[in-house]
């Protein structure tokens, strides 16, 4: 049972009615119910792993909160517990990719062996992030480790999160579900335009960049100014596509009376690299910030252990998404950009003072806004790729502009019609003025909801028929999956 | 409490709203060619005014016009007939009509009976895909204009086996609310329910000719298919439901050019047929159509094709059938305006056809006069199918004799035709233009004249003077020229220009 399913859409609704009627205290049973129900109806197979992350920190949670002098076995019990956490990524999500890496190396064909054929259990990478949070948090002493269970395995697989986050702290959420939140009609409204902008952005514009985007990253023989179109495409649909995710996540816990963390805040009005990583798939970069980046030193250890540690932090980060040399690419580019960043920040600075720059006029705010989704973009385009060799082929592409593709008819031929073309720049469009407003503090879901009873339902209703009638759904479509679905 | 029945009331509006708007494009977005088909049988079937159904496959659409059942026989008929429709989809079709109408004769043709597959998605083992998807869409085009409910559901389970496929016949919104982008004036007239319907109650003309047709070897006397197929079942089960209610039915097996394993399953109808006590019509035996001029493709009659087929089991029926003649009824007027508006049509095509087998076709049904001429040393003369079209509109074989030249004058207000050949010539034949003289002088010279005006000679000017064809079109009653066409022979092409 995919977000994007009508046997979600009966769920939900099932679910949140029976949860405004259940007494508040017994909520997280019920909630604990359904999410195993919703995990079962995704992935049987994988449940096992989630049962076994979830005993495995909850027991090792209550061992390192016990009283007493016994640093070494807690130690023991710490490291152990992550090792089998870990292990379990390793071993599902990257042992094929460690073994093609090897057999590479040595120069010998890779054969159809049980790693090659190990499927990872859906949201895995996710989940024990959250689980390992947890275990981290209790170590620490900065959370007092969870006695009851079902509360616990909840937070692990709290089902609008399990598939692809936010990554949620146990200490933000846990305390939600002894003490769920009233869940009265504001409450219903805001989670379900929220859910609404979600669907938008998956339906009707991700998914609709997106057979542009696999129609050019598939063919060959495209010209370089619509191979170009392709990859600023990518960008906003890997943005849509998991922002709308983030969103019908961060709604539908909403409407259950539980309130999620913000996962992307206007990223791509970001004015720097650095920037970025605080507004893009934030409580991933927070995971990384507190649980990897900062043990090891953070920026306290000297300039050079500084960008040692961005560039650990950020291959981390780009193997997490995927087992694949371009994903790690990706994730150094980004270590580059900023590294790069701090060493010419002198130089910057001082071409600033030479040129007199207003850092705060419109032109320099949007130059910068400009530079950092180019350098964003090229970034994508390895993270898009299949393999290295492709996504050099792209950018090569890409630098043989051959402007009359926009008038050739070729920029129609990779899927998208006239009027479909033109659907999604306007969804880009509202995307981006949607974010600015957000970017300048202004909820526009909040505005809507001020007005008149008229004007929110035109709005609500209008809405719903958009994702319903030009959204990219049904057969012909494999809208059936989100994109941070396979990390 | 107060806050939370108003909170409700609101919420309840919302949904109301929400609900029509959905409904509204559901009915937008959805392609209209299956409510196209079957507007009017609605229609009439509310006010109780059909008496025939014709069931089957596009065979049927294509060779049973109920305009010329009305227009002949006073007969009112509704073609149901499905495009790529097998026994079991018509059998659905039937069980979903029935559910509208009562009619007193059920004529189904048995085309496609040797077909032994249950589900369309299926098909047969290692089916084509290409196959299976167009099986599909066509009975789209049977099922979306019936509405949602229990025989819908009932039928849809029946014909089709994955889940997520029935879904889309079920809630067809699934698959068509991606036709946005290609929405006309016509879908949304479909919300005040004035989008455009089939004018010919259910039926479709054709207008091409088969040019190759094809013969195939008879099998053995009696040969009937080896198995019991799912076809043979459907059928046995549309036979029973037709019993069951009192309905006549008549089993047929369309002509066309069929193969040796169609005149086998022919065969087998007529011995389903046999089985239940009801009549059977295998027009494959019988000589109603020529498939040297009445064929559209090798598969699928044309028009002239299906006038004679209409006409054949629109004598059948008055015969058999026991049937009201409807004509003069004032409450069937639409049928007479219909059939009128069809008949209509037929010269006003003439007049704007320029393909001749067409043009000639078109001719062959009367409703507009014409004149034929062909000029020594035409392609004409070589060309087996023009001349055989030629012979039907004259009644005789006498183009088989000609060399060249030859006239044919049909004037069909008189009912009268007129022929002349190689040095032969016509004097002062009457029809609706005066009386035509014709004369045949040197190759590229001859007369044809009104003897109340003979300085106007039809069949020269010097613009066309090499051409070797001309057809000239007039109003059967007013006898003015409404066109004149000239043709040059490639071959057996014949261009305009």
């Amino acid at each position: 049972m995919q977000f994007i399913s009508f046997g979600f859409l009966i769920f939900l609704p099932i679910v949140v009615l029976i949860n405004l009627i259940i007494p508040r205290k017994w909520r997280y049973v019920w909630l604990f119910i359904t999410s195993a129900a919703f995990y079962l109806s995704i992935d049987v197979k994988g449940s096992i792993v989630l049962v076994l992350s979830i005993l495995t920190t909850y027991f090792a949670g209550l061992l390192l909160d016990k009283e007493g002098d016994k640093k070494g076995r807690d130690k023991l019990i710490f490291v152990l517990c992550l090792i089998i956490n870990i292990g379990m990524i390793l071993v599902l999500k990257y042992l094929g990719f460690f073994e093609r890496t090897v057999f590479g190396i040595i120069g010998k064909e890779a054969q159809d062996t049980i790693a090659s054929r190990i499927i990872a259990p859906i949201g895995i990478s996710f989940y024990v992030l959250k689980a390992i949070s947890y275990l981290i948090d209790v170590k620490r002493g900065d959370l007092k480790a969870e006695r009851n269970i079902v509360k616990y395995a909840l937070y692990v697989s709290f089902f609008p999160q399990i598939i692809s986050g936010p990554i949620e702290r146990a200490g933000d959420l846990l305390p939600q579900f002894s003490y769920p939140l009233s869940v009265d009609y504001d409450r219903l409204r805001d989670g379900s335009m929220q859910m609404l902008w979600g669907y938008f952005l998956k339906l009707v514009v991700a998914d609709r960049l997106g057979i542009f985007v696999n129609s050019v990253y598939s063919g060959s023989g495209t010209s370089g100014l619509v191979t170009l179109l392709a990859t600023i495409f990518y960008t906003f649909e890997i943005y849509c596509d998991f922002g709308g995710y983030s969103h019908i996540a961060i709604g539908a816990a909403r409407i259950l009376g539980i309130d999620v963390m913000k996962n992307f805040d206007s990223p791509y009005l970001s004015m720097s690299i650095a920037e970025f990583w605080r507004r893009w798939h934030i409580s991933l970069s927070s995971f990384f910030k507190d649980y990897i980046y900062i043990p090891l030193g953070g920026n306290r250890k000297g300039t050079v252990r500084k960008y040692i540690n961005i560039i650990i932090v950020f291959a981390v980060s780009g193997l997490w998404h995927g087992a694949n040399y371009t994903f790690i690419l990706w994730g150094l580019l980004h270590a580059v950009y900023q590294i790069i960043g701090f060493v010419l920040k002198p130089v910057r600075d001082g071409a600033v003072k030479l040129f007199k720059v207003n850092r705060s006029s419109f032109s320099h705010v949007l130059y910068k806004v400009i530079v950092t989704f180019l350098l964003v973009n090229f970034a994508w385009v390895f993270f898009r790729a299949d393999s290295v060799s492709q996504a050099v082929g792209i950018l090569k592409t890409c630098m043989h502009p051959a402007p009359w593709a926009l008038t050739s008819g070729e920029l129609f031929a990779h899927g998208l019609n006239e009027a479909n073309m033109l659907l999604a720049l306007i969804g880009i469009g509202i995307l981006v003025i949607v974010d600015i407003m957000n970017y300048k503090g202004v909820v526009i879901r909040e505005k809507i909801m001020a007005q008149g009873i008229w004007f929110r339902y035109l709005v609500a209703i209008a809405a719903v028929l958009v994702i319903l009638v030009c959204g990219i759904w049904g057969p012909g479509y494999d809208a059936a999956s989100f994109i941070y679905q396979q990390f | 409490m107060k806050t939370k029945i108003l909170n409700f009331c609101k919420a309840a509006v919302f949904f109301l709203l929400l609900a029509v708007c959905i409904l509204a494009a559901t009915v937008v977005v959805r392609r209209k060619e299956s409510s196209y088909k079957y507007a009017d049988f609605f229609d009439k079937a509310k006010n109780d005014q059909i008496d025939v159904l014709f069931m089957g496959s596009s065979h049927v659409i294509n060779a049973v016009n109920p305009a010329t059942l009305y227009r002949n026989y006073g007969i009112t008929a509704y073609n149901m007939g499905g495009h790529g429709s097998v026994m079991q989809a018509t059998y659905w079709e039937l069980i979903e009509a029935l559910d509208y109408c009562k009619p007193k004769w059920v004529v189904v043709d048995a085309y496609m009976l040797e077909k032994d597959y249950q589900y369309l998605d299926v098909m047969e083992e290692n089916a084509d895909p290409g196959d299976i998807n167009t099986s599909v869409e066509q009975l789209h085009l049977n099922m979306d204009a019936w509405p949602l409910g229990r025989l819908k559901i009932a039928a849809v389970n029946d014909l089709i086996k994955d889940p997520d496929k029935r879904n889309q016949f079920l809630f067809d919104f699934i698959v068509y609310h991606d036709r946005w982008s290609e929405l006309d004036e016509n879908d949304y007239r479909a919300l005040t329910g004035n989008a455009d319907r089939n004018q010919l109650f259910g039926a479709e003309m054709r207008y091409d000719v088969e040019k190759t047709p094809v013969t195939y070897p008879d099998p053995q006397e009696g040969a009937l298919l080896s198995g019991h197929t799912v076809g043979q079942e459907y059928l046995r089960k549309i036979i029973d439901e037709c019993q069951r209610d009192g309905i006549g039915v008549v089993v047929t097996y369309l002509p066309f050019c069929a193969d040796t394993d169609d005149k086998i399953a022919a065969n087998s109808a007529g011995a389903v047929a046999g089985e239940y006590g009801v009549p059977y019509i295998n027009m494959l035996d019988k000589d109603i159509i020529d498939i040297r001029t009445d064929l559209n493709d090798t598969g699928h009659l044309n028009a002239s094709g299906a006038e004679k087929v209409s006409r054949f089991l629109g004598q059948w029926l008055t015969d058999n059938a026991d049937l009201a003649d409807h004509r003069g009824d004032a409450s069937y007027s639409d049928w007479q305006n219909k059939a009128d508006a069809y008949y209509g049509s037929i010269s006003d095509m003439a007049a704007s056809e320029d393909d001749l087998y067409t043009e000639l076709e078109l001719l062959s049904l009367n409703e507009v006069s014409g004149i034929v001429y062909f000029n020594q040393g035409s392609g004409a003369f070589h060309d087996d199918t023009l001349r055989k079209m030629v012979s039907n509109i004259a009644g005789t074989d006498t183009i088989y004799q000609a060399n060249g030249p030859y006239i044919l004058i049909n004037d069909v207000g008189s009912g009268k035709t007129y022929e002349a050949f190689d040095d032969g010539f016509l004097g002062g034949v009457p029809t609706a233009m005066g009386n035509l003289i014709y004369q045949p002088v040197e190759a590229r010279f001859r007369f044809l004249y009104a003897e109340e005006n003979e300085e106007m000679n039809y069949l020269y000017d010097d613009e066309h003077a090499d051409f070797d064809i001309q057809v000239i079109t007039y109003d059967p009653a007013s006898g003015e020229v409404l066109t004149h066409r000239y043709y040059r022979s490639y071959g057996n092409r014949y261009r305009t220009d």
